[in-house]
């Protein structure tokens, strides 16, 4: 399947709001990526920023060394002198994902855990980019880097696998592991940071924020569990947080006013100072279908490409 | 009731098991693992009960059904008490054994104890039979196995009794009362034991053992020792001569044995009856002090008390002593005739020194009368060849209870006729070219003795350059001898007198010993030996006994007037001897009861005066061999197998109990887990 023009607009074919728990327990991340893509790319009426990706973009000298397989003979032909085409292809985007991978993200309260859904919102927009031509890489990070599949044109299969064997592991942390990829991201390109972001406002935006620095569009995806956003618990129990193993007496109804506004002015936060670094700020929840996360990828895309 | 296994009441502790998992399986089952606590912990802690009970019923009655389990393991049985008990568990044999020295006159102890008597008397059964024992440092019985009806002679005899001036010894009492319980035929026995309890009154188990099966109550009349007591504990008499007078200064140490100072009190000294200083006296609570008085003359035997002004504890306000003027050894010389200083060094040993005081006479062989004799206590023969006459009288002399020492050198000689000396005395041994040392002293000898420690004084100094050579006879102790092995010094017991023979003489014609530090201190020791010296003691403590037969060479019936006025002969039983048994002073007086031959102080015991208690249960655990309980002790009352059985019944129906409401715990929890 193809990504470029040629679809005809058909009836919206479901897979993109089909529940996260159902794409969870189909299993292969290939076939969910592709039915969640192509259900998506068929509801589209256009898809304007696919089409000069190859074109030829402009003529300029010849300059001894230049490939002559690249000089255009029709032009020479005219004007007697020697020109080298140039094609847009070669301005090809890298794209990567950033994908944490820490003991937090291993919860989920309604049958998939936000890795889960991490790992199909993953392999949704690399096989999304993936079609079209672009470099597709993929990092797992905890608080330091634990897989790491460079960007390239032929890594979807890497990458598609690296992300079935992801386990959570260790307790983590933003800093650290993106400061080291921040230096690593040599080429602009488009970084996917999917997180469940349980750090101050302050110190998330700071690990993400270099990674600005060489010209790279970011892109943030906030995935929370249903039950983290809402606290719907009832039972008075102990509490035992995933990554540190402390465990405290919570009574979920005495607190459940305080802990959600908490958590709105957390979400508030982040969307606030991500905004104010330019970056793209997306609260994801895990009960909610992907479409939204893959609408705001795109509609990140288009602004790029307005832009330019 | 009572328990055979108490040591299971420990597994109560598994009680917390049912409420540990009331508390907390329950809430492990129930810990929610979140992925971050992060805003959790910001929202202020409200503290509700995280852990709580969540079924109280349940958690009850396992308890119960554990606690019951425990219970019956314990092996509960019932014991029923003495007073008034059941028909069924048999008559009693009560001793009532009642403290009645003089410490328990401390304020109104005498009163309480003798109302824990009544009390005893009073919880007899109808069946039961008691003896009242009076006992301090000895036993009495006042009433032996009376019958419950016989209260009042009981109470007669408790009302009768009265406290003496004797210390406290339990086991006494105990012994008395072990022979009573051992005698009856009634089937339980127990002990009463009125005291006050004194620490100085038991000694270890002392042998009181009780018929197995005896209870032991004790009843402790104690209290706090705030009231004053005073005590003299001792006097001590320092003698001075003053222009041929004897002066005795009396310093008396005083004890406050209370918890409460004495300041401004006064102590009186009494010579023969009549206070003649009394000196202001301040001791600090359970602190002692010394007072002396002005030196008194004394010309006679004559008796003094000091005396402390009256408190809680009378008894031992008064120390009785007699003041003798200090008895001089008379000692008879024998010397040879002629000589310008006769026995120089001996006659200077002995004349120095006051304790005793040693009166020294002179006489030639020739010159010896009876009379000197008489009056002497050692005659010592100085290098005298003796006639047989002589040897005799001497002999007389030392059978009647004298002391000789035979100092034997060139020109000694001894009649055959008389057998006094402990060895013949042979020839002369010359020793000027190689003198002659001590080699060997028997150390464990009263005359040797104070040179037994090191630097104590040095025989071996001195140089003999002759000595006789003397043939020991048989059953004679060699108490020195010379490096070569020959007796120095030999002594042999004749009648009720001693012998000493000294193989060389005591002046410097023979030896240097005269010469050497020990010479002064072995003369001493000699005289003091053989005259059978022995310091009159100023005072006795009540218990010890009187010899009536000192004091006085009269050898007839005597009598004895007691302190409170009782005439006892001394020779009631057979015996001259007489157990002190109250405070004040013992006079020994003739037949006819007029002459005063001797005066003796008797004093209570200072040790009583301490008032300080201990556990009745050292006591009654060596009373009964066994452990004690705090109301006593419960020796294994003999039963029958069948009544055994029933007061021990008890376990069975506590452990079908426990597990009827273990069933009950069955059925609760599974109706909770339906629901």
């Amino acid at each position: 399947m193809s990504l470029l023009g040629g679809h005809q607009p058909s009836a919206i074919s479901g897979a993109r709001f089909m529940d996260p728990v159902v794409l969870a327990r189909i299993g292969q991340l290939d076939l969910v990526a592709r039915a969640v893509c192509d259900g998506f790319i068929n509801g589209l009426h256009k898809a304007p920023y696919f089409g000069a990706s190859i074109d030829f973009a402009e003529h300029r000298g010849y300059v001894p060394g230049d490939d002559i397989r690249r000089m255009d003979w029709r032009l020479w032909a005219r004007t007697d002198r020697y020109y080298i085409k140039e094609y847009e292809a070669e301005t090809n985007m890298n794209f990567s994902v950033l994908l944490d991978v820490s003991r937090s993200m291993d919860y989920g309260s309604i049958g998939i855990t936000k890795l889960d859904y991490a790992r199909i919102l993953t392999a949704c927009l690399t096989n999304l980019v993936h079609h079209q031509r672009d470099r597709v890489g993929f990092v797992a990070f905890d608080s330091a880097i634990v897989e790491h599949v460079p960007p390239s044109a032929k890594h979807m299969d890497t990458i598609l696998h690296v992300l079935d064997r992801l386990t959570p592991g260790r307790p983590g942390s933003l800093k650290e592991p993106l400061h080291k990829l921040a230096e690593h991201f040599g080429r602009r390109g488009v970084i996917v940071v999917v997180s469940d972001f349980y750090e101050d406002p302050e110190t998330i935006v700071d690990a993400v924020t270099p990674l600005r620095f060489r010209g790279n569009d970011i892109i943030v995806f906030h995935v929370m569990d249903p039950a983290e956003l809402n606290f719907g618990f009832t039972d008075a129990q102990a509490f035992e947080d995933l990554e540190s193993g402390e465990q405290m007496p919570v009574v979920p109804d005495a607190m459940r006013k305080e802990y959600v506004a908490l958590v709105n002015a957390h979400t508030e936060a982040l969307r606030q100072k991500f905004s104010e670094v330019r970056v793209d700020y997306t609260l994801l929840d895990t009960s909610k279908p992907l479409d939204h996360a893959l609408f705001r990828y795109l509609s990140s895309r288009e602004k790029k490409l307005r832009s330019r | 009731m009572s328990f055979i296994a108490p040591l299971f009441f420990a597994a109560l502790a598994a009680l917390a098991i049912p409420v540990l998992i009331h508390l907390i399986q329950r809430e492990k089952k129930q810990i929610q693992r979140f992925p971050s606590l992060m805003f959790v912990q910001k929202v202020p802690y409200r503290s509700v009960q995280r852990r709580r009970i969540h079924n109280w019923l349940l958690l009850c009655v396992r308890l119960a059904a554990l606690a019951l389990i425990i219970l019956a393991f314990a092996r509960p049985f019932v014991f029923r008490e003495h007073a008034g008990g059941p028909v069924g568990q048999g008559a009693r044999e009560v001793v009532i054994l009642l403290d009645q020295s003089y410490s328990i006159g401390y304020g109104d102890r005498w009163e309480r104890a003798r109302a824990g008597a009544y009390d005893a008397i009073d919880g007899l059964g109808p069946n039961d039979r008691a003896s009242v024992v009076l006992f301090s440092s000895g036993a009495e019985i006042a009433l032996r196995s009376s019958t419950a009806a016989d209260r009042a002679q009981m109470t007669a005899a408790v009302a009768a009794a009265k406290t003496n001036d004797m210390a406290t010894r339990f086991s006494p009492g105990l012994k008395v009362a072990g022979s009573i319980l051992a005698d009856s035929p009634l089937p339980r026995r127990e002990v009463v034991l009125i005291s006050d309890f004194q620490r100085n009154g038991w000694r270890g188990e002392e042998g009181a053992r009780l018929p197995r099966g005896t209870t032991v109550t004790p009843v402790a009349i104690g209290g706090a020792v705030d009231q004053p007591n005073v005590s003299v504990t001792a006097v001590s008499l320092a003698r001075t001569a003053f222009e041929s007078q004897e002066r005795v200064a009396v310093t008396a140490a005083v004890v406050n044995r209370s918890t409460r100072s004495l300041s401004g009190g006064q102590i009186t000294l009494e010579i023969g009856g009549r206070a003649i200083e009394t000196e202001r006296l301040d001791v600090e609570a359970q602190g002692s002090a010394s007072v002396t008085f002005q030196p008194v003359t004394v010309t006679s035997s004559t008796r003094g008390t000091v005396r402390v002004g009256a408190d809680a504890l009378a008894a031992d306000n008064a120390f009785n002593f007699v003041l003798s003027p200090a008895q001089p050894v008379r000692v008879v010389v024998v010397d040879r005739s002629g000589t310008a200083t006769p026995a120089l060094y001996l006659t200077r040993a002995l004349a120095i020194g006051d304790a005793p005081r040693f009166e020294t006479t002179v006489r030639g062989p020739d010159t010896l009368s009876d009379d000197d004799l008489r009056r002497a206590s050692l005659v010592i023969v100085n290098d005298v060849a003796v006639q047989a006459g002589l040897g005799r009288r001497l002999q007389r002399f030392v059978e009647g209870g004298g002391g000789v020492l035979v100092a034997s050198g060139p020109r000694a000689a001894w009649p055959a006729e008389a057998d006094l000396l402990p060895a013949d005395i042979g020839m002369p041994v010359d020793r000027t070219r190689e003198s002659a040392r001590i080699g060997a002293l028997e150390y464990g000898h009263a005359v040797f003795e104070p040179f037994r420690a090191p630097r104590s004084g040095d025989f071996a100094g001195a140089r003999f350059y002759g000595y006789r050579a003397v043939t020991a006879k048989p059953d004679v102790q060699v108490l020195a001898r010379f490096d070569g092995g020959a007796p120095a010094l030999l002594e042999r017991r004749v009648g009720t007198g001693r012998v000493l023979l000294w193989a060389s003489t005591l002046d410097l014609s023979w030896s240097d010993l005269p010469l050497k530090p020990v010479f002064l201190p072995f003369i001493h020791r000699a005289a003091r030996h053989l005259a059978a010296y022995a310091e009159p003691a100023p005072w006795l403590t009540v218990g010890q006994v009187l010899d009536a037969s000192t004091g006085s060479a009269a050898q007839q019936g005597r009598v004895v007037l007691t302190p409170s006025g009782r005439r006892l002969p001394v020779d009631e039983e057979g015996s001259e001897v007489l157990e002190l048994a109250e405070q004040g002073f013992y006079e020994v007086r003739g037949q006819s009861g007029d002459a005063v031959l001797n005066v003796v102080a008797s004093n209570v015991d200072p040790a009583e005066s301490d008032l300080t208690p201990m556990d009745p249960k050292d006591i009654v655990a060596a009373a009964v061999g066994g452990s004690a309980d705090a109301s006593g002790a419960v020796a294994d009352v003999p039963q029958t197998p069948d009544a055994q059985e029933r007061s021990q019944r008890l376990w069975w129906y506590l452990l079908l109990l426990g597990i009827v409401l273990l069933a009950a715990d069955t059925v609760i929890s599974n109706r909770l887990s339906k629901t």
